[in-house]
C-alpha cells in the first residue's frame, strides 16, 4: 500500500486546513500575472534576463556523482540562477497562513527551497525562476489573502498589531492599499520602492471567509485550549504532549 | 474554576500608555501615523542632536533617514510602565545607555568580589604567630576601608585616588558566628539578624558556619574604565597591603605571597565565570554569570518573601537587563533591538498577570506554594494552563499584542509565566524549566509562530536538556549560566531562566537559591543600585531620578 502522509491532527478547521497547507492541495483563489508578482518581488524588471552565479549545470561538466544523478535539478538551479528571496508578513487576526505553516508548505512542496521562520515574517529562498514561481503559488492560493497577507522585505513590523479601520494589515511602509473600488493594490515592491504602476491584487476575504481559511487557533476563533474555566484540548495538544514528554525523558538518560 | 484567578493587572498599564478611554479590545484602529513628534525623547533627542552637529561639524542622529525617509511613529509610540511600579517611562529611557540604575547594576556586579578572611587569619596566626583578635579585625577594617578605594598604605610618597570619585567604594566583613559578629564594629559588619528574616537569617547562619568573609565593592570607575577580570586583583592588592600594614607585617616577606594566593586564589569568590575563547571575557563578566548567582544577587526575597512572584520577577528584570541588553545585546552583539525583547519581562504588568493567574492557580488547587508535585504532569497541566490563559490575554486584549508586538518577546512572556508556576508550584527548578519548554511548544503550535530564528534552536530541543546530567549538557538550573551551550545565543531567555531558578526557592521559602556567600553579600546596605527592588530602580534610572556611581564630573569642567 502507497504511503500516505498524514501531516496534521485534528479534526477542527484548523487541523484540516493546516493539512492543506502541508500537503499542497491548496485552493487556487486569484491568478496575479506573472510579471506582476515579479515587479512586486523587486529583484529584476519583469521581461529582464535572469541574472545568474554559475553557467547552466549542462555547460559545467559535473562531477560523477551519485546525487546529482538521482536528484534532477530545478530550473533554477540547473540555468544557474542566483538565489533570491520573497518573505511574507501575515497578520494574526486570521489570516490563512502562519510562518510555520508557510515553511512547512515550502520545505514539503517547494523543491531546492530554503525557509526561515520567524514570529513576524517567513522568508523563502530559491534559484530566482524558482522563488518566482513558488511566490505566485502563495500568492494565488487560499494561503493567502490580500489585506491580511503582504510581501515585505524589509520593516515588517505588522503582524501583530491592530488592523487598519478598513480591514488592511498595519505596514508602517504602506506598500499596498484599500482602493475606493474595494480592491487591494499593491504600490511597492516588497522593500517599499514605489512601483511603476499599481498592482491590483483583487478583493480581500471577507472576515467570515478568513476564519474559515485561517490556520492559527485563537480564542475567538478555533480554540486551541478551549477558555479559561473550560478547558478542552484540540487532538494537536495531545501530540504534542507526548512529543514533549518523550523528549525530556530521553534527554535523562540515567545510564 | 480559573476564572477566578484572572486578575488582568495589566488594564492599568495599558489605559496608562494608549488613554483611559481607550478601547483596549477592539482589533481595528485609526493609524494615525503621527511620527516620532509624538514623542517626547524624541524630540529631546533631536533637540541635542541639533546641538551635537554644530559642535562637531558632521551629521549625526536624524530620524528623517530611517526607511527612506518615513520615521518610527506610524502607529503610536507609547510610554512603558515598570512592573509592580508607578514608574511610567518612554521606551528610550530603558536602553542601558541612557539608563544609569541599569548600568549602575551591572557594575554593582562586576565591581563585586568575595574573600575569605580565614585563610589570612591562619597565616597569621599560625605561620606568624600573630594574634587575630576582634580588635585587630576593626582595626584591619579601618586600613581597608582606606586603602580598598585606592588610597595609600605603609608606602611613602604614593599617588592615590579622589575621594569624591570612589565613595561607593566599600568592604564590610559578615559571618555565621554571632560571636564574633558582636564583636565587628557595625559600620563594617554585614549583619545577617538585622537585614534578613528571622528564619532566613538561621538558615544563612547555618550554611555559612563559623566562616568569616569580605564582601568586597572595588569603586565603579575602576571596573569602567577596565573590566570585571579587575575585580579579584585590585582587591588583592589592597588586601595585601592593609594586612601588612594592620599586623605590622613585612612588606616582603614570603608569607606575604600566602596572602596574595589567598585573596587572588584560594579564598576568592569571582561573581562569575571566565570563558572560552571564542566568547573570550575575564572572570566577573556577565557571560559566567550563574542563573543561581543572579536569583542570589536579588534581594526581593529578604524583604518580600511572601510573595514569591514578586520575588522571581525581580529577578527577571535584573536578568533581563543584564543578560538580554548588555550581554548578548551589546557584548556579543551589538545595536537597539535587544531592549525591547527585555523589556517585555519587566513592564506593562503582562508578565505580572500571566505569574500571578498561574500560581495562585496552583497555591489554590495544592494548598500553597512548593507543595505540588515535583513530576512531569505537574508541568504538564500548569504550563498548559498557564500558557493558554497568557495566548487568550494577547487575542482578547489586542492592546497586549501590540505591546509585545514581536513573538521572542511573547514567546518569553509565556514561557516564563509558565516556568515561574511550575517552579514555584513544585519548589523544583527542572520542574519549572519543563514546564518553560513546554510553553515553547504550545506556543508555537497554536499560533504557527515563536519567536526569531534561535528559538527554534533553542527551544524546540529544549526538553532534552531540561533532565540532563551528562558534562556540557545539563545541570541543576542555578548551576546553568549565559555560556551554557544551548542557551549561549538567544535573547529572551536567560534572565528568564534566572527567574525560574529563584522562583523554585522563593516557593521554598528559601533563604537562597544556590550560594548563601552571594545573597548575603548583596544585601550589604552600602550598594549604590537597588537589589531589593530592581523594577523600581530601573524606573528611578528611566526617570532620571538615580545617581549612579563611577563619575568624573567631579575633576572635569562643567558642561
Amino acid at each position: 500500500m502507497a504511503y500516505k502522509p498524514q501531516f496534521y491532527p485534528g479534526s477542527t478547521s484548523v487541523g484540516i486546513n493546516r493539512r492543506k497547507h502541508m500537503s499542497g492541495n491548496l485552493e487556487k483563489l486569484r491568478d496575479i500575472p506573472e510579471a506582476d508578482v515579479t515587479a512586486i518581488m523587486g529583484h529584476r524588471a519583469p521581461g529582464a534576463d535572469y541574472s545568474s552565479t554559475h553557467p547552466p549545470l549542462k555547460e559545467m561538466g559535473e562531477p560523477d556523482c551519485p546525487v546529482r544523478q538521482l536528484v534532477a535539478p530545478t530550473a533554477g538551479a540547473a540555468a544557474g540562477d542566483r538565489v533570491r528571496y520573497s518573505q511574507w508578513t501575515d497578520s494574526m487576526y486570521f489570516a490563512p497562513s502562519t510562518p510555520y505553516w508557510r515553511s512547512y508548505w515550502g520545505a514539503i512542496n517547494c523543491k531546492g527551497c530554503d525557509p526561515g521562520t520567524l514570529s513576524g515574517r517567513q522568508i523563502i529562498e530559491a534559484r530566482e525562476r524558482d522563488i518566482e514561481a513558488y511566490t505566485k503559488a502563495q500568492y494565488d492560493s487560499e494561503m493567502t489573502d490580500v489585506a491580511l497577507c503582504s510581501m515585505r522585505g524589509c520593516t515588517v513590523h505588522g503582524h501583530s498589531l491592530r488592523l487598519e479601520e478598513n480591514g488592511m494589515q498595519f505596514d508602517m511602509l504602506a506598500r499596498t492599499e484599500m482602493g475606493k473600488d474595494g480592491n487591494v493594490y499593491a504600490v511597492k515592491d516588497q522593500v517599499g520602492i514605489p512601483l511603476d504602476k499599481k498592482v491590483n491584487l483583487g478583493k480581500p476575504m471577507t472576515e467570515a471567509e478568513a476564519k474559515k481559511r485561517t490556520t492559527i487557533f485563537r480564542a475567538d476563533g478555533v480554540p486551541m485550549c478551549g477558555a479559561v474555566g473550560a478547558r478542552k484540548y484540540d487532538e494537536a495538544v495531545e501530540a504534542l504532549h507526548h512529543m514533549w514528554e518523550l523528549r525530556s525523558k530521553w534527554g535523562f538518560r540515567p545510564e | 474554576m480559573a476564572v477566578k484567578h484572572t486578575k488582568k493587572l495589566f488594564i492599568k498599564a495599558l489605559n496608562k500608555k494608549f488613554g483611559k478611554d481607550f478601547d483596549l479590545a477592539g482589533q481595528k484602529v485609526e493609524y494615525k501615523r503621527l511620527g516620532i513628534e509624538q514623542s517626547a525623547r524624541k524630540r529631546e533627542f533631536i533637540e541635542y542632536a541639533r546641538k551635537v552637529e554644530g559642535k562637531r561639524g558632521m551629521t549625526g542622529y536624524n530620524p528623517m533617514v530611517h526607511a527612506g525617509g518615513i520615521p518610527m511613529g506610524q502607529r503610536q509610540l507609547v510610554p512603558y510602565k515598570l512592573s509592580g511600579t508607578e514608574y511610567v517611562v518612554e521606551g528610550d529611557d530603558l536602553h542601558f545607555v541612557n539608563n544609569p540604575a541599569i548600568q549602575q547594576m551591572w557594575d554593582d556586579v562586576r565591581r563585586t568580589i568575595v574573600v575569605g578572611l580565614d585563610m589570612a587569619h591562619e597565616v597569621l596566626q599560625k605561620r606568624l604567630g600573630k594574634e587575630v583578635t576582634p580588635e585587630t579585625i576593626n582595626n584591619y577594617l579601618e586600613i581597608l576601608n582606606h586603602a580598598m578605594p585606592g588610597a595609600a598604605v605603609v608606602q611613602e610618597h604614593m599617588v592615590e585616588t579622589h575621594p569624591g570619585l570612589v565613595d561607593d567604594c566599600n568592604v564590610r566583613v559578615f559571618t555565621g558566628d554571632d560571636a564574633l559578629a558582636d564583636e565587628i564594629d557595625d559600620q563594617y559588619l554585614i549583619d545577617i539578624n538585622k537585614m534578613f528574616p528571622a528564619e532566613q537569617a538561621e538558615a544563612l547562619k547555618a550554611a555559612i558556619g563559623k566562616t568569616s568573609w569580605q564582601a568586597i565593592h572595588i569603586p565603579t570607575i575602576v571596573v569602567r574604565s577596565c573590566d570585571g577580570g579587575t575585580t579579584s586583583r585590585w582587591s588583592a592588592m589592597q588586601l595585601c597591603m592593609t594586612f601588612i600594614d594592620a599586623y605590622n607585617m613585612c612588606a616582603g616577606e614570603a608569607a606575604v605571597a600566602d596572602l596574595a594566593y589567598a585573596a587572588k586564589h584560594a579564598a576568592v569568590l569571582q561573581m562569575s565565570e571566565m570563558l572560552p575563547a571564542r566568547r573570550a571575557r575575564g572572570p566577573n563578566n556577565p557571560g559566567g554569570l550563574s542563573f543561581g548567582f543572579l536569583a542570589d544577587m536579588v534581594q526581593t526575597s529578604r524583604v518580600a518573601a511572601a510573595d514569591p512572584v514578586k520575588v522571581s520577577l525581580n529577578v527577571v528584570a535584573a536578568g533581563a537587563a543584564l543578560y538580554d541588553q548588555i550581554w548578548l545585546g551589546s557584548y556579543m552583539s551589538g545595536g537597539v533591538g535587544f531592549t525591547q525583547y527585555a523589556t517585555a519581562a519587566y513592564t506593562n504588568d503582562i508578565l505580572d498577570d500571566f505569574c500571578y493567574y498561574g500560581v495562585d492557580f496552583a497555591a489554590d488547587k495544592f494548598g500553597g506554594f512548593a507543595k505540588a508535585p515535583k513530576t512531569l504532569d505537574l508541568a504538564k497541566e500548569l504550563a498548559t494552563e498557564v500558557n493558554a490563559y497568557g495566548m487568550e490575554q494577547y487575542e482578547l486584549f489586542p492592546t497586549v499584542l501590540e505591546d509585545h508586538f514581536g513573538g521572542s518577546q511573547r514567546a518569553s512572556v509565556l514561557a516564563a509565566a509558565s516556568g515561574i508556576t511550575s517552579a514555584i508550584a513544585s519548589g523544583h527548578s527542572q520542574v519549572g524549566l519543563a514546564g518553560w519548554y513546554l510553553s515553547m511548544l504550545l506556543h508555537k503550535e497554536g499560533w504557527g509562530r515563536l519567536g526569531f530564528f534561535g528559538y527554534d534552536l533553542q527551544d524546540q530541543c529544549g526538553p532534552t536538556n531540561v533532565f540532563s546530567y551528562q558534562s556540557d549538557e545539563g545541570s541543576p538550573l542555578e548551576l546553568r549560566g549565559a555560556n551554557y551551550p544551548n542557551y549561549a545565543m538567544n535573547v529572551g531567555h536567560q534572565g528568564e531562566y534566572a527567574g525560574i531558578s529563584s522562583a523554585a526557592h522563593a516557593g521554598r521559602m528559601d533563604a537562597f537559591a544556590c550560594n548563601p556567600l552571594i545573597k548575603v553579600t548583596f544585601a550589604n546596605p552600602g550598594m549604590v543600585f537597588d537589589w531589593a527592588d530592581v523594577r523600581a530602580c530601573f524606573g528611578k534610572g528611566g526617570a532620571r531620578e538615580f545617581r549612579a556611581a563611577g563619575e568624573r564630573s567631579l575633576v572635569m569642567p562643567a558642561v
